[in-house]
């Protein structure tokens, strides 16, 4: 293990318009070692993972291979020298054999030359031995299971002769036996001497798996390339946000008095939910906490009746509600979502600021056959885009051309000016740089004392921590009980990892009882 | 999208866009640039060719731009949702007949026979917005069946017989004129374009089909029926492409049903090309009205200006389809200069 | 019976039961359906139309669409019959003239959507016209009539019983199409660009080169259609390929090619053709209004696309964003 790194990123600095990504970062992967690389969302992992394979260029900062210098022009270059991703998208091609999907860049010599499949599938089949997958390579991909399909990806990486291979986030979709499986095979990757790099936020995994350790903070290295030996998961959690006390800001804040504005009790829907059971009062803020995957946003949507509710009931102001769709959230029941998906979801980045922030409220400010000036939407949000101190050379400025924070502000200021009593709020801070995150937790604070009620889906833990009254986990598509937040981040972390960890099924009921009927 | 610029912006508060910038915009627009041509060509046709501007031409120019100019929108109402239309030709056509049945067969008076027609081309546009809307499917192939369905059902009821036998209203609106040189089908064109920009700029229901149309899955988190919208961007596209087929009658004086060619596709380049030309984009979410009428009106010009120069009409063909080619690459070349200027 | 499964799911066994469904039905109701002459004539529009769909389907597979097939057609056909009486060219020579043009309007419309970058529709609207003004430039609208003696003899000669001679050029298309999308690189490329483009790039694929190649190839084939077509009707009309549009998409699309690309069969894009070929023979038989035609095959593109629709999402939900 120890001797010569295969691969180093040293001091790689990467900025995008209005943001630094990467300030000074660096990685060395040793031969024959499994290197976790960890971080909340938005530390710049993902910005890293890119500039090792070859998908963004560092602004500064040098990449080496074996010691000696090299350049990724495209993700091609990095393949070609050896540096293999198993990417959460598939990049295998549909309906094609495992053995084509494998061997596919074996193709490009002779354009007309048959493809002899045969021995395409015997080569293909001795890769699939070495991982010791039991799969038929004539088999089309399209049949397989995400987890096969996965291990494929590993095969063809292999085939392709990397001695790097980045794995993100491989578990994110996978059952615990798929997921020993895949533990199993990496060992021995690693024995035959694969440096591997394993993205999870399942620190438990990475305890299990992984020999070497880097996490990033902000851009920045809060380690670099130390040996995982001796290092708990509480280790990890203090690298990972910093502080371990973090929780900044948290006031205590009475809400049992205040009438409840939306309640779920036992709710299931049509995404896979069940006995679902929460409650927000008006002012309180209420934290939904839960790994990735664990069907916090999509239970945003069936709150927002984008998809249905198949049993139990939503109350909202403590009336048994059926919300249509998304338009009669808003325009009726007065519910605001904000969006993790601020790019996709939460803005539409081609129109300007001004018809953003006015698009919920353009029903309302319209006169008769729905006429409505510019001069209208204007005075309507303008108050709030000032209040949020929303940066922009002006209202009409396309929103894409604004940073990340200043175009969070904007999907935040128009449920202002649509004065919502419930504010669904999605990852937040995301990708969001530190002085708007603390800005925008003061807001929803100063919001919640305003009275509107507010439901924070984050899987930032610190965060969570730092905003919430009442923590609600889940996981697995179903609640696991609410938690009375104290603010102290060791003993929150605790509790809330226990809440998560515990999988009997009679645990979980008792605690939806609970919180039907603290409602 | 460079550093400087952002971290300009972070330092200015919210003002209006600086007067400097917005002329310098309003140059590198497209609206501008068609403008620029229409006189160029209009002078180059006027020193080559004799009698471009007499008052004959420029009344006839008004008829045929009037055409062009509401297929062009009827297009750009759908272009706005991202999608297309490929049955504007055989929608309108199928309007224009149903109208002429209605006063030849079932004996309508004529006003109300229009109306009938304007809203079998609605309903046509209900029905393709419908199916895209509840397929899921791509326009593109839901528009090319019912072009295909529309135009069939059309000839198949009508025979393929013209209505000729049309109210003497009709062929007086394809010969008035107004100040000797305009044709007040031109003026009806005109008002309609005026009535549409009232629309996208100052009516929820505009700003709505632009909001769905950039990015349906944001228009529908803020509260706008996605679905609804879509419909009603196809059922416009259909009542503006029956305004379209009426006028080309009473220019006739006979509802033809070969009068937009074989399944309504001789329709389909003037329909792209006045909105390509404008600057809507066909990706959704942005409409130029002025744009899709400068650019129809210039196809119009064009092809009136080279016909009289003697150059053959089926050369006239190919040349409309190097413009639409040049106006693709040219908006391609003037997109990314504006990004790199961090201007749009 | 693990092969009698694996025979159910190919791709061309729902239109193949289609077909013989449709078979059964009309010869039952009107016995003269499958006498030779009524196959002759089925074979000779079939070698036609295939090609059409074939032009279109190669399209398909990487996940564009062409609306130039009929004005390419028509161009090579004019063409191809010019060369014979203007220029006295022996047929052969003026059909590998005709071939020639189809395949470099094809390439230049592959050329121009990669440079451009725009949507392959707006791009083949635009050369639709082109070709089709050329076309109707050169000929003036004119048809061109001193076509040989011996390529009308091709066009109506019968190989044995109701088969003729025409097919037998679709029927080597059809076996090479086959081959190069199963076995050859350069079809696996095309089909893993329409796939997934990605995943085809980060595997050494050349997406200019491969989509170039595509559209040179619908280009050769509409080229072919047109050939075919002049043999077929003895005279080079300008107009042919006019009506070729909804035909070219019609059978591909009913054959179960997702027109997102990545799939698409040439066994069952034929049976789409032969599918649409019974049907409009049909109408003939049953002395059904021809103009029917026309909406009928609207209404089977409309319900081939929204059965592949529901197929697919089914498929789509297992394989995530493909």
């Amino acid at each position: 293990m120890n001797g010569e790194a295969i691969f180093e990123a040293r001091d790689i600095v990467k900025t995008f318009p209005g943001v630094k990504a990467l300030g000074g970062v660096g990685l060395s992967l040793m031969p024959g070692s499994i290197h976790a690389l960890l971080g909340e969302n938005g530390a710049g992992k993902s910005t890293l993972i890119k500039v090792v394979t070859g998908v963004h260029r560092p602004t500064s900062g040098e990449l080496r291979l074996d010691g000696r210098s090299v350049d990724f022009g495209n993700p091609r270059d990095a393949i070609a020298a050896g540096i293999g991703v198993v990417h959460q998208e598939r990049n295998l091609i549909p309906r094609f054999s495992v053995a084509e999907n494998i061997h596919f860049e074996s193709f490009g010599a002779n354009r007309f030359k048959p493809i002899d499949y045969r021995r395409l599938n015997e080569s293909a089949a001795e890769w699939l031995r070495m991982l010791d997958l039991d799969i038929d390579p004539a088999m089309s991909v399209t049949e397989l299971s995400t987890a096969r399909m996965q291990l494929v990806e590993i095969a063809k990486a292999l085939s392709q002769k990397s001695r790097v291979l980045l794995l993100d986030e491989p578990t994110a979709s996978l059952t615990s036996g798929e997921t020993d499986t895949l533990f199993e095979i990496l060992r021995r990757l690693r024995d035959n001497g694969t440096s591997l790099v394993f993205v999870s936020h399942k620190l438990e995994e990475v305890e299990a798996l992984c020999d070497r350790v880097t996490v990033l903070r902000d851009g920045q290295n809060a380690c670099e390339s130390q040996s995982a030996e001796g290092l708990t998961r509480k280790d990890y959690v203090r690298l990972m946000i910093g502080r371990a006390e973090s929780g900044s800001g948290w006031r205590k804040r009475d809400t049992r008095a205040a009438p409840q504005v939306l309640g779920l009790d036992d709710v299931a829907s049509g995404l896979g939910h069940s006995g679902v059971g929460l409650s927000v009062r008006a002012g309180e803020i209420v934290g939904l906490y839960g790994l990735v995957g664990a069907g916090r946003t999509e239970l945003a949507r069936v709150i927002l009746g984008q998809e249905p509710v198949t049993q139990g009931t939503v109350r909202i102001d403590g009336e048994a509600v059926r919300v249509a769709d998304v338009s009669e959230a808003i325009h009726r029941y007065r519910l605001g979502y904000v969006s993790e998906d601020r790019k996709g979801e939460g803005l539409i980045l081609q129109h300007s600021v001004l018809a953003n922030a006015g698009v919920p409220i353009w029903r309302k400010l319209a006169g008769r056959f729905g006429f409505l000036s510019d001069a209208t939407v204007r005075a309507a949000v303008l108050p709030y885009l000032t209040r949020l101190e929303v940066k922009t050379p002006s209202l009409d400025q396309t929103t894409a051309n604004l940073s990340g924070g200043n175009q969070q502000k904007i999907s935040v200021a128009k449920w202002l000016a649509a004065g919502v009593r419930l504010l669904i709020v999605d990852e937040p801070t995301v990708g969001i740089d530190i002085k708007t995150k603390a800005y925008l937790h003061d807001l929803l604070r100063e919001l919640a004392d305003g009275g509107t009620a507010i439901l924070l889906i984050s899987s930032d833990m610190p965060e969570i921590v730092a905003l919430a009254d009442r923590i609600v986990v889940m996981d697995a598509f179903r609640t696991k009980g609410s938690i009375e937040n104290d603010g102290d981040y060791t003993t929150m972390s605790e509790k809330i990892m226990t809440r998560i960890q515990d999988r009997t099924p009679s645990g979980t009921s008792s605690g939806i009882g609970e919180t039907a009927r603290c409602a | 999208m460079t550093d400087s610029a952002s971290s300009a912006m972070d330092t200015r508060p919210a003002s209006r866009l600086s007067s400097r910038s917005s002329l310098r915009l309003f140059l590198l627009s497209n609206e501008f640039g068609l403008l620029v041509l229409i006189i160029v060509f209009a002078a180059l046709f006027h020193g080559l060719a004799n009698g471009f501007l007499s008052p004959f031409n420029l009344f006839a120019l008004g008829r045929n731009a009037a055409v062009n100019i509401l297929i062009g929108l009827s297009m750009m109402t759908v272009l706005a949702t991202g999608g297309l239309n490929l049955a504007i030709g055989a929608m309108g056509v199928a309007a224009a007949m149903a109208c002429g049945w209605l006063i030849e067969g079932a004996g309508l008076a004529w006003p109300l026979a229009v109306l009938g027609g304007l809203a079998l081309g609605a309903g046509l546009g209900v029905t393709n917005g419908w199916m895209v809307v509840k397929t899921g499917l791509h326009s593109f192939i839901i528009t090319l069946a019912t072009m295909s369905i529309f135009f069939g059902a059309m000839i198949f009821l009508s025979q393929g017989e013209s209505y000729r036998a049309l109210p003497a209203v009709f062929s007086d609106l394809g010969r008035a004129r107004v100040f000797t040189f305009v044709s007040p089908m031109f003026l009806i064109a005109v008002g309609t374009a005026l009535v549409l920009s009232v629309l996208y700029r100052y009516t929820v229901q505009g700003r709505e089909m632009l909001a769905a149309g950039a990015r349906p899955e944001a228009a529908e988190m803020s509260g706008v029926r996605v679905e609804r919208t879509v419909i009603a961007c196809h059922m416009l596209s259909g009542l503006l492409a029956a305004l379209a087929a009426l006028l080309l009658t009473a220019r006739n004086g006979a509802a033809i049903p070969s009068m937009a060619g074989q399944l309504g596709q001789d329709w389909l380049l003037p329909a792209f090309l006045g909105p390509v030309l404008g600057g809507t984009l066909l990706q959704g979410g942005k409409v130029s009205v002025l744009g899709t009428c400068l650019g129809a009106f210039l196809v119009t010009m064009l092809t009136s200006g080279l016909l009289l120069m003697q150059v053959g009409a089926f050369w006239v063909q190919s040349f409309l389809g190097i413009l639409l080619l040049l106006a693709v690459m040219i908006d391609k070349g003037r997109r990314s200069y504006l990004r790199r200027r961090n201007l749009a | 019976m693990p092969s009698l499964t694996r025979f159910v799911r190919t791709d061309w066994f729902g239109p193949l039961l289609a077909c013989i469904v449709a078979i059964a039905i009309i010869q039952s109701v009107s016995p003269t359906f499958l006498s030779l002459a009524n196959i002759q004539v089925l074979l000779l529009a079939l070698a036609v139309n295939a090609l059409i769909a074939f032009s279109q389907m190669i399209i398909i597979a990487i996940g564009q669409m062409n609306l130039s097939v009929g004005a390419i057609g028509g161009l090579a056909a004019i063409a191809f019959a010019g060369a014979m009486e203007v220029w006295g060219l022996p047929a052969p020579l003026a059909a590998l003239f005709g071939l020639i043009i189809g395949l470099a309007c094809g390439a230049l419309n592959g050329l121009l959507v990669r440079i451009s970058g725009m949507s392959a529709f707006v791009i083949t609207l635009a050369t639709l016209s082109i070709y089709k003004g050329v076309n109707l430039g050169i000929t003036e609208a004119q048809a061109f009539y001193g076509v040989p003696q011996a390529v009308k003899a091709f066009g109506s000669a019968v190989i044995a019983g109701p088969v003729p001679w025409l097919v037998a050029p679709t029927a080597l298309v059809a076996v090479w199409l086959w081959f190069m999308l199963r076995r050859q690189p350069v079809g696996r490329f095309i089909l893993a660009v329409g796939g997934n483009e990605h995943a085809a790039e980060l595997s050494g694929v050349s997406i200019a080169r491969t989509v170039v190649t595509a559209h040179a190839i619908s280009g050769l084939l509409a080229a072919l259609a047109g050939i075919l077509l002049v043999a077929r009707l003895g005279v080079g009309q300008p107009s042919i390929g006019d009506d070729w549009l909804i035909l070219s998409f019609a059978a591909p699309v009913i054959g179960g090619a997702v027109l997102s690309g990545g799939s698409v069969s040439v066994a069952a894009t034929l049976l789409g053709v032969v599918i649409v070929a019974i049907i409009t023979q049909a109408l003939v038989l049953f002395s059904i209004d021809p103009y029917l035609t026309q909406v009928i095959l609207g209404g089977l593109i409309l319900a081939a696309v929204s059965f592949n629709r529901l197929r697919e999402s089914r498929f789509i939900g297992r394989f995530g964003r493909a």
